[in-house]
């Protein structure tokens, strides 16, 4: 009999497997339910421990080094309260995009972390069918207002409201960047123009490239905006520069394929036909860049470490290019933090963790160490803080500068945004770089519209 | 060796002009294909050699050459660390592997017993089903042991390898039945039979199927990366944390990859008669 013992142990593993299968779908299916009052305080010395999911633990070097040493002084600060970091689980070769993959799965075991660090872009999700709580409801929206304001530094007006659905604060904006145009100062030099005007509209972007060709030999411009692979958040910023909005104001129509857009996305096929733009991915469009062989590319300020790098000297930066006697609107990329923890104890840890990692104190840390813009914007003019910080990285102006007309990330509605976002972005991508005619992206949109709730028109 | 065993049967047809022709054209083709197999893992170990700032450069030599990838990929990770647990993963995950397939190969091939068939096809069968479509509900599961980000939430999950089973079982259907019956008319019990009769001869092919499940193992990412959550405890994962929202860092990136590639190169040399028997003898039978 001992020799059946291993096909039972097989088919007992199967059943197993299989029960296991069943008891996931149970589990996704249950509602979550939110505390109608605010969670309580924290008694002095109970102990709780939390989970906090963040990408930027996904990256070794200053990424993950700074937010630990962050972690380090929170628990310090809160000896009671425990926090495991861990970074998204998945394959993609950016731990960013995997944050909402990672979140389902955790989900799916009963067992999500309990503060996590997700993308604008993915807000109605998150809200929606992840369950994020809303903060206003946990701690009451008087103390969210009140972390806004800050102990010294408020947050930049037009971020605050960035991780807002319905009227309510779920996600504390974080980290973020606009899309700006770095330019190689040295190819300027070498083709005749002036490196201290750098061109303001995208007609003057493609005279400079076009220049740049004939004159270095290089490639002129690359607008990392414009294929599947760089998503919608810099494309929006070109779109709405131009009037448009890829969908409408009250999210439930789209309109890429409406004329300020389709005109928008013709501007920049022509920089291509004309060889301005080179026809390139968008690896090979960053990297390029930060070798010295493309002499401009809009970007997102994110970058800038890896271009600084590359370069070595002559990298510069200026605003988003305007379309000709239209406002520039930039729109930012980046991600909030939210609550999934159910106990409020957690909720309550959660909280005070979010409230740190966005504080005077840890934007210090964080701009200093990793570069990333501080929410808190006055911070750059305190000599105490980021002053010294500002004054030797001139090339955060710009990205600053925006701030004060950037509009929102705008997200798109349903549980399909991804195959919405994609499928809009891949029409893009083949008129721009593929040559397909921009009459194109209606028949796209009539297609896209089918997954956008309530039809999407 | 492969090269030669292609080219030889031409070598020896080959007659006059036309023949050395072909046989010139022939060289030339597996020139081109061992040079675009051989490019980019020379391309690898050339960028991890570069300068920081060089690195993306498209010079063929890496000139001036500069071990500060190396060292910055040792700052920045627990190399060591890594390379250790990811050892401990391959060797463990392999001989667990090849436990498995050898207690159920003997099975299926010294025994009848009812079902048999349908029980090997159902062995066969896991090796149709794509790893993403166990992959959740194995996730679950670990989650309920409170066996993730464990190197044996890695382990377990993987210790039965139908290929191996597979491969096994076709070798023990070769083995002479009479050699069993006679161990066992001199009182051997099963298990003895198995240790002192069966694993000896087997040994060159147990040592060909464990040497390709330990590489298969220490190349393995997709599985780790899901489980491990918490930190970069095999190598697999330490090289996708050079990559990420704010660019690659390709020199450390390559430094890792190339010191990854060591131990299964060095392992290859040491054993490559193994290795080719082991693809040669997969196909046999």
């Amino acid at each position: 009999m001992r020799k059946l013992s291993l096909a039972r142990a097989g088919v007992a593993l199967l059943c197993a497997t299989a029960l296991s299968a069943c008891g996931l779908g149970g589990e996704t299916a249950a509602p979550s339910s939110a505390p109608a009052t605010v969670i309580p305080e924290l008694a002095a010395g109970q102990q709780v421990s939390i989970v906090f999911e963040s990408y930027n633990f996904g990256q070794a070097g200053a990424w993950t080094d700074t937010f630990t040493e962050l972690i380090g002084k929170f628990t310090a600060a809160h000896p009671n309260i425990k926090v495991t970091p861990q970074k998204p689980q998945g394959n993609s070769a950016n731990p960013a995009t995997d944050t909402v993959s990672s979140l389902q799965s955790q989900l799916a075991t009963g067992n999500p972390p309990d503060v996590a660090q997700l993308g604008f872009s993915e807000l109605d999700f998150s809200v929606n069918q992840l369950k994020a709580a809303p903060l206003d409801d946990l701690v009451g929206r008087d103390a969210v207002q009140k972390n806004f304001d800050g102990a010294k530094y408020p947050y930049a007006k037009t971020a605050r409201a960035l991780g807002d659905w319905n009227g309510k604060t779920y996600g504390v904006p974080f980290v973020f960047s606009t899309p700006v145009l770095y330019y190689n100062a040295d190819l300027f030099t070498q083709a005749g123009l002036d490196p201290a005007k750098p061109p303001t509209t995208w007609a003057e972007v493609e005279q400079a490239a076009l220049a740049l060709k004939s004159k270095t030999g290089k490639e002129g411009v690359y607008v990392d905006c414009l294929t599947k692979s760089s998503k919608d958040w810099c494309f929006q910023s070109i779109v709405r520069s131009n009037g448009g909005r890829v969908v409408s104001e009250d999210r439930k129509t789209l309109s890429f394929a409406e004329a300020p857009s389709v005109e928008a996305v013709t501007a920049m096929q022509a920089m291509v036909k004309s060889g301005a733009m080179p026809n390139r991915t968008q690896q090979q469009g960053t990297e390029g860049f930060a070798r010295g062989d493309i002499g401009m590319i809009v970007e997102s300020s994110a970058l800038q470490g890896t271009f600084g790098k590359g370069l070595k000297t002559g990298l510069r930066s200026a605003v988003l290019p305007a379309f000709t006697g239209k406002p520039v609107v930039p729109t930012n990329s980046g991600a909030s933090l939210f609550v999934f923890a159910k106990d409020p104890a957690k909720q309550r840890a959660g909280w005070e963790l979010i409230k740190f990692l966005t504080s005077e104190e840890a934007y210090t840390t964080i701009s200093t160490k990793i570069g990333y813009l501080p929410l808190r914007t006055e911070l750059v003019n305190d000599p105490a803080a980021l002053k010294p910080w500002a004054d030797k990285n001139p090339l955060i102006k710009p990205n600053l500068e925006q701030l004060a007309k950037m509009e929102p990330w705008v997200s798109f509605p349903g549980d399909d945004y991804v195959q919405v976002r994609d499928g809009m972005m891949s029409a893009v991508e083949s008129v721009v770089f593929q040559g397909a005619d921009p009459s194109t992206l209606k028949g796209k949109q009539d297609e896209l519209a089918k997954l956008v709730p309530g039809g999407g028109r | 060796m492969t090269a030669a065993a292609v080219v030889s049967p031409v070598d020896d047809e080959a007659v006059g002009e036309s023949g050395r022709a072909r046989s010139i054209a022939g060289h030339v083709v597996l020139t081109l294909l061992s040079v675009a197999c051989v490019f980019p893992i020379y391309w690898l170990y050339a960028t991890s050699l570069r300068a920081p700032e060089d690195v993306y450069s498209l010079s063929v030599l890496p000139w001036p050459l500069s071990l500060e990838n190396y060292a910055d990929a040792f700052a920045k990770t627990d190399m060591v660390g890594m390379l250790v647990n990811t050892t401990v993963m391959a060797v463990l995950t392999a001989l667990g592997q090849l436990l498995v397939a050898l207690l159920a190969a003997y099975a299926f091939a010294a025994w009848r017993f009812r079902f048999q068939k349908l029980l090997y096809l159902m062995f066969v069968g896991t090796w149709l089903v794509p790893f993403q479509v166990t992959m959740l509900p194995n996730y679950v599961l670990l989650s309920r042991l409170d066996l993730l980000d464990t190197l044996a939430g890695v382990i377990i999950p993987t210790l039965c390898s139908a290929m191996g089973v597979l491969l096994l079982r076709q070798h023990l259907m070769g083995f002479p039945k009479e050699l069993l019956d006679a161990a066992r008319m001199d009182g051997r019990s099963s298990w003895g039979i198995l240790w002192t009769v069966v694993v000896p001869t087997l040994r060159p092919v147990l040592a060909a199927l464990g040497i390709l499940l330990a590489i298969t193992a220490w190349n393995e990412y997709f599985w780790p990366a899901l489980v491990l959550r918490r930190g970069n405890d095999v190598v697999q994962l330490g090289l996708r944390s050079f990559m990420g929202t704010e660019g690659n860092d390709w020199g450390p990136l390559m430094a890792t990859a190339g010191l990854t590639c060591l131990p299964v190169f060095l392992l290859y040399l040491v054993l490559q008669r193994h290795i080719v028997n082991a693809f040669v003898r997969s196909g046999l039978k």
